[in-house]
């Protein structure tokens, strides 16, 4: 590429270090190897701006898995902000990798991380920077592979049309396994066609040109067929049973600009026992895995030693249930403390106890702490199987008021099944309590003013919960209520109200449950000027509202529609592990009110007859 | 101890923003695990500020920072101990000791020097640049100036101490531009380039690098 010509563009953009790569710990490899045959080029792209996909703890790990293999130089790329798309388009630059500044279009591979459905439409403006048609069905030889991970492919339908092949689960093994067949369809001079047919006998890959999706006379999703025979029926989860094992590098990029989650991030185990009826994470990440606490500390020393980071944050879906967390973190604060490291722990339950350790962060930093509720009242939390309790969220307050906190955060969802105009001002109640905690205390024990921020965002409902069959509220319900609990919230001192927009949320709900159609409607989107829809001051409503249109289909069909219990799941071929049975029984459980024990106290059975094979625990 | 250091700032890291250069020094800092003076305080940061900021693009062959040290070591030692750790295109060039001074750098800092690459849309004479940079220099230059009371019009000619060409080939042409810069402020070369390309009647791309800044270490290490 010409560099004077990216130079006077970078020149002219917001945040140019998003597009200049050069970063500490960037890989840097030949493209040939020694004996002279070519790597095989893979461009890891994260379709959102950079200092988003760069804060992706799955990205970093695909990243060093494949760099680590001798015969793959993996390089990344972002989406761009609208600027620098611009920028791209006036001066006819392709978009390029950040390591060697090479246009995707001349990549072997893209990889795109897939981890919330909004982010879709950036995956088409990276295909349309790098002048690569978007239907897999009209990519030829000459085009690179297009291929997705993570979480959201539990549904890959709505970017069916559009992905060569999806990789569904944990990434350290099958990225390895992909690319060892990969390796030897180049080898044997494989075609694209016969490369997607060996590669679909992974385990775990999915290459939906292979089926054929039939819909009914009522509009809604019927089956999926098979095109060629020898296409697998069920795509199964990938697990990786054993993390101490898992390939890991302290040698993480360090990015120039601030990014969002700007500190090493160091993942202590993957999955969750709670089972919180709403939460995909909860059920998709399933077993829980840790890492020995050797090896956390291990890792710690490695990433802190090779990136300079003073703030390390002790990552899981729900840091506090970690088995050693209490031995853990004095550790880790003991070893740092003359090197002034902060440590972090995101998702912290209110029902861990964790007063001792809380004092021990302080010392260090002042970090925010963060409560996620939930539901306003018992009855719904029991609902939704939050299994806290109104003493839990006090009792964690109080400890936290006392520790010197005086911002808390709490997170509520607006819409769970079931809810009523009761549970919604049972959130304001509970931030009445909470404020009550605050400013009932001596002032000499606590902070200066009470920041308590109540946020509500609605909710979604996904595929491989227990919620996956229920409806969305409608827009005018989400406002109504939001408008309720804004009006409740009035005047109790110290708390403030933010909650998220619903258009997002019902297009999120959309694309969650969505079939292969969405890929058609994704593109119109695209085409209409839909991009980074994430960010709430650049959605188009518009452009969405003639896309589905002109596709004959609505968001409310996908969004707002109860699906019946025995109806066929446009993502019934993926196979999360987690059995179908459990959660139609866990559906039961949620409207009978009735809770599920944390599975870390004996087993409820969630992967059936499969339980051996993933998690070896007893079933009752 | 307080250590006066002489980096260079190269094409790799260009981009890199005033703030971000800074958090790439500590980073790289820490990495080499130097026993850095932190700042009291809520949240303590290591002590080191940079003489001046460079414009976001520009690039360097001598920026300055100081930093200050919880043990002795030599400039040499220190040189030596950070040189593996620090990003492609951040060189330490030369460090010298501060002693007792309590100066800032920024206070000794007088005048820097510039080279711009320029690229025209079109080619040009010898002549005609030479032309365009007497009657520039020859008049007040009257710009926009961001200041704190607002955008207002200020005459930078008493800025520019120097303003040479030195270089052409078709229609890349090579200056030497160099202007005042202090604690009171400097001379943008970018701005005098703009009005530059007003005078020739002729549009241009530039990359700039700064040279060199003339700092005062007399007066900086005067107590």
């Amino acid at each position: 590429m010409e560099i004077s010509k990216l130079n006077n563009i970078l020149k002219k953009v917001e945040k140019p270090t998003r597009y200049t790569g050069g970063e500490l710990n960037m890989r840097v490899k030949e493209l040939a190897r020694p004996d002279g045959t070519k790597r095989h080029r893979f461009a890891l792209c994260f379709p959102d701006v950079y200092e988003i996909g760069m804060s992706h703890l799955g990205s970093r790990i695909i990243y060093n898995v494949l760099n680590e293999r001798d015969d793959t130089y993996c390089e990344r790329a972002y989406a761009p902000w609208f600027d620098m798309e611009a920028a791209l388009r006036e001066n006819g630059i392709p978009i390029y990798s950040l390591e060697t500044h090479t246009p995707l279009g001349e990549f072997d591979l893209i990889g795109f991380s897939l981890l919330y459905e909004m982010c879709y439409t950036n995956i088409l403006t990276v295909l349309d920077l790098a002048g690569i048609p978007f239907l897999s069905a009209d990519r030829g030889e000459e085009h690179p592979l297009i291929i997705a991970g993570g979480p959201c492919v539990c549904n890959p339908e709505p970017v069916a049309d559009i992905m060569d092949a999806l990789i569904f689960g944990d990434g350290e093994e099958v990225m390895n396994e992909f690319m060892d067949e990969y390796s030897a369809c180049v080898k044997e001079g494989a075609d694209r066609r016969g490369t997607l047919e060996r590669l679909s006998k992974i385990k775990g890959v999915y290459v939906p040109s292979f089926y054929n999706a039939e819909y009914g006379g009522d509009g809604n999703f019927k089956s999926l067929e098979k095109l060629w025979p020898a296409a697998p029926a069920f795509i199964e989860r990938r697990v990786v049973m054993d993390l101490d094992k898992a390939v890991y590098t302290g040698k993480l990029v360090v990015p120039y600009m601030s990014i969002v989650h700007d500190r090493v991030a160091l993942e202590i185990f993957r999955g969750c026992t709670r089972g919180c009826r709403f939460c995909q994470a909860g059920f998709i990440y399933r077993p829980v895995r840790e890492r020995e606490m050797d090896t956390v500390i291990k890792q710690t020393d490695d990433s802190l030693d090779c990136t300079g980071y003073d703030e390390i944050s002790l990552f899981s879906l729900s840091s506090g249930d970690y088995s050693h967390i209490h031995e853990l973190v004095p550790i880790i604060l003991d070893r740092y403390e003359k090197d002034r490291v902060s440590v972090s722990l995101p998702s912290l339950r209110i029902d861990s106890f964790l007063k001792d350790d809380l004092e021990k962060i302080q010392k260090v930093r002042k970090t925010g702490l963060t409560f996620a509720p939930e539901a306003g009242t018992q009855r719904l939390r029991d609902v939704i199987n939050k299994g806290v309790t109104e003493e839990d969220l006090l009792r964690s307050v109080h400890d936290a008021f006392e520790a010197g906190w005086h911002g808390v955060k709490l997170y509520f969802m607006i819409g769970l099944p079931t809810e009523t105009d009761e549970d919604v001002l049972g959130i304001a109640e509970l931030a009445r309590k909470v404020s009550r905690e605050f400013y009932s205390m001596p002032k000499e024990l606590r902070g200066k003013g009470l920041r308590c921020t109540v946020s509500a965002s609605t909710f979604v409902p996904k595929p491989f919960t227990p919620f996956q069959w229920e409806p969305q509220i409608p827009v005018s319900e989400v406002l109504r209520r939001q408008a309720l609990l804004r009006n409740a919230l009035k005047g109790i001192r110290g708390v403030e109200f933010s909650c998220h927009f619903s258009e997002t949320s019902r297009l999120e709900a959309a694309f969650a449950r969505g079939d292969r159609r969405l890929s058609r409607v994704l593109i119109k989107a695209y085409e209409y000027g839909a991009r980074l829809d994430s960010w709430d001051e650049h959605f188009k409503k518009d452009a969405w509202e003639r896309a589905f249109g002109e596709n004959g289909l609505t968001v409310e069909q996908f969004a707002n529609r109860r699906i019946d219990l025995d109806e066929p799941l446009a993502w019934q071929h993926m196979d999360a592990v987690v059995s179908l049975d459990y959660l139609k029984r866990e559906h039961e459980k949620a409207y009978a009110e009735r809770i599920t024990k944390d599975c870390r106290k004996g087993c409820n059975g969630c992967f059936g007859a499969r339980c051996a094979e993933f998690c070896g625990k007893k079933v009752d | 101890m307080r250590l006066a250091v002489v980096f260079t700032k190269e094409a790799p890291v260009r981009f890199v923003s005033h703030l971000d250069l800074l958090r790439l020094f500590q980073r790289a800092f820490r990495r080499a695990k130097l026993p850095l003076a932190y700042s009291q305080g809520f949240n303590p940061h290591p002590l080191m500020s940079f003489a001046t900021a460079l414009s976001v693009g520009f690039t360097s062959r001598g920026e300055y920072l100081d930093v200050v040290l919880t043990e002795d070591m030599t400039p040499a030692q220190f040189i030596e101990r950070t040189a593996p750790w620090l990003p492609e295109g951040v060189r330490i060039t030369e460090a010298f000791d501060l002693g007792t001074s309590r100066k800032s750098l920024t206070s000794a800092m007088r005048s820097a020097e510039y080279r711009a690459a320029v690229e025209f849309a079109e080619p040009v004479t010898k002549e005609e640049l030479n032309k365009a940079i007497s009657d520039l220099l020859s008049n007040e230059i009257v710009v926009m100036k961001k200041t704190k009371g607002g955008i207002k019009p200020t005459d930078i000619r008493p800025m520019a101490l120097g303003f040479e060409l030195i270089g052409l080939d078709g229609s890349a042409a090579v200056f030497r531009i160099s202007g005042v810069l202090s604690a009171e402020g400097g001379l943008n070369p970018d701005m005098l380039l703009a009005e530059y390309y007003k005078r020739l009647g002729k549009a241009g791309i530039s990359d700039i690098e700064r040279v060199s800044i003339r700092l005062d270490r007399d007066a900086l290490m005067d107590r």
